[in-house]
């Protein structure tokens, strides 16, 4: 489809904002939103002139208990990370020192694990979110700020190769910390002024192959 | 759409809250919908900062449960939306931009798309008679609750300004999340007119609004 002629632009926009189009028309233009700004100030003159429709609504009393349930919605996340089980604590342990062994086994033998190159990915308001070492089989994580991302929503990294077209490297572990496997196709993409994104996707991933939601974060990689 | 309208004052529910915590920041706060305050709000939201977040709410939640409630038409749901849509206001503050959208209309947006997810997955279930006659005697009572608060502002010239089957359609897919297809269903009327009404009908009210 042709989505130059301004026209088009507008009447497309306009059936996104009020929610005409089928889900496989949205998909579609969701991502072009997310490459194109002008369409994205078309869509909020729609949505403005939508919300119009509700400037008379009268206002009502809202009861207390909507407060409290906002609030235990909001602080567990923020709390939950300490609050480990002890068993998934003791598998994490015992994982974490197995890997560990067996790094330091493999380092001994191989002596190449070290870190390539680095990157430090921040938000839209130049927040760092996370530092990113990135080594020749897999991407360290370490999150360097507290994400608040819902239940049933995941992040994403995406490395974006010198033509412009993300590949993902795959979803970002709960709680932000971990590693991500590369494969040999992901390795070849991985180098000095490579740009690493960050975006908010459905639970498990894009469903498309491609980044669906916004980026949150992103940053340049460096060599040490 | 730009806030300034709910200036009206908060009902005695959440004045009950206002005691224990910082009483000049409520006071200051609960009146005043000023667009460039709730900008500053949102912008203090996005850096975690849990004092304007209450701020904000005593601000704007009236206003968005009259939304809710008229998404929802129970009281119970519409709580639900609210509450669910201010999570998301929480969780999305850093994505707010100031120089596309009015906060309010931002927050409003937020609030129709919890709503409307709501609405389509009670709708799952095959409508009943009487909802899919509530859902066409809705428009009319929509129009007249819009006359009934109406002051007169170039809103209700513009809404006027609109032929009756635009405004319909209009009003039942915004406020019902309905697809085309969908709305043509319960409008006993042919795809492409309920399409046509809607593109020219908001084409028309656009229009009208920006002039």
């Amino acid at each position: 489809m042709n989505y130059q002629t301004p026209s088009l632009r507008r009447a497309l926009a306009a059936d996104y904002a009020i929610g005409l189009m089928p889900p496989a028309a949205r998909r579609r233009f969701e991502q072009l939103l997310l490459e194109d700004s002008e369409l994205r100030a078309e869509l909020s003159q729609w949505r403005e002139s939508l919300a119009s429709l509700t400037q008379s609504l009268p206002e009502s009393p809202v009861p207390d208990r909507v407060w409290r349930g906002v609030t235990a919605r909001i602080d567990p996340q923020t709390m939950q990370l300490p609050v480990k089980r002890p068993f998934w604590s003791w598998l994490r342990v015992t994982i974490a020192t197995c890997s560990l062994v067996a790094a330091v086994t493999l380092s001994v033998i191989y002596n190449r694990d070290e870190v390539r190159y680095s990157a430090t990915l921040r938000s839209a308001d130049a927040q760092s979110w996370m530092s990113i070492e990135a080594h020749e089989n897999y991407l360290k994580i370490k999150p360097l700020a507290l994400a608040k991302i819902e239940k049933n929503r995941s992040l994403e990294m995406w490395v974006i190769p010198s033509d412009g077209k993300p590949v993902s490297l795959g979803v970002i572990p709960p709680g932000g910390d971990g590693e991500i496997k590369l494969g040999s196709a992901q390795k070849a993409l991985i180098g000095e002024s490579i740009t690493l994104a960050i975006s908010l996707e459905p639970e498990g991933g894009s469903p498309t192959g491609q980044p669906t939601g916004p980026v949150l974060y992103q940053g340049v990689l460096s060599a040490l | 759409m730009n806030g300034t309208t709910a200036r009206r004052g908060l009902t005695s529910g959440c004045n009950r809250l206002v005691g224990p915590h910082d009483p000049i920041v409520w006071r200051k706060a609960i009146p005043i919908a000023d667009t460039d305050q709730l900008k500053h709000l949102l912008a203090q939201c996005s850096l975690g900062d849990r004092r304007a977040f209450e701020a904000l709410y005593r601000s704007v939640s009236p206003r968005l449960h009259g939304v809710a409630l008229r998404f929802m038409g129970r009281p119970d749901l519409a709580e639900e939306v609210l509450q669910e849509s201010f999570v998301r206001i929480w969780n999305n503050a850093s994505r707010y931009q100031s120089q596309l959208s009015a906060p309010m209309t931002w927050m409003i947006n937020i609030t129709r798309n919890q709503a409307i997810d709501q609405l389509r997955k009670r709708r799952e279930r095959p409508l009943s008679d009487l909802d899919a006659q509530m859902l066409v005697d809705d428009s009319p009572s929509a129009h007249e609750q819009l006359n009934s608060s109406r002051e007169t502002t170039s809103l209700n010239r513009c809404l006027d300004e609109l032929e009756g089957m635009q405004r319909q359609s209009i009003t039942i897919a915004y406020f019902e999340g309905l697809s085309c297809s969908e709305l043509a269903e319960h409008l006993s009327a042919p795809l492409g007119s309920v399409k046509s009404w809607i593109r020219r009908g908001m084409e028309r009210l656009r229009r009208c609004l920006e002039s």
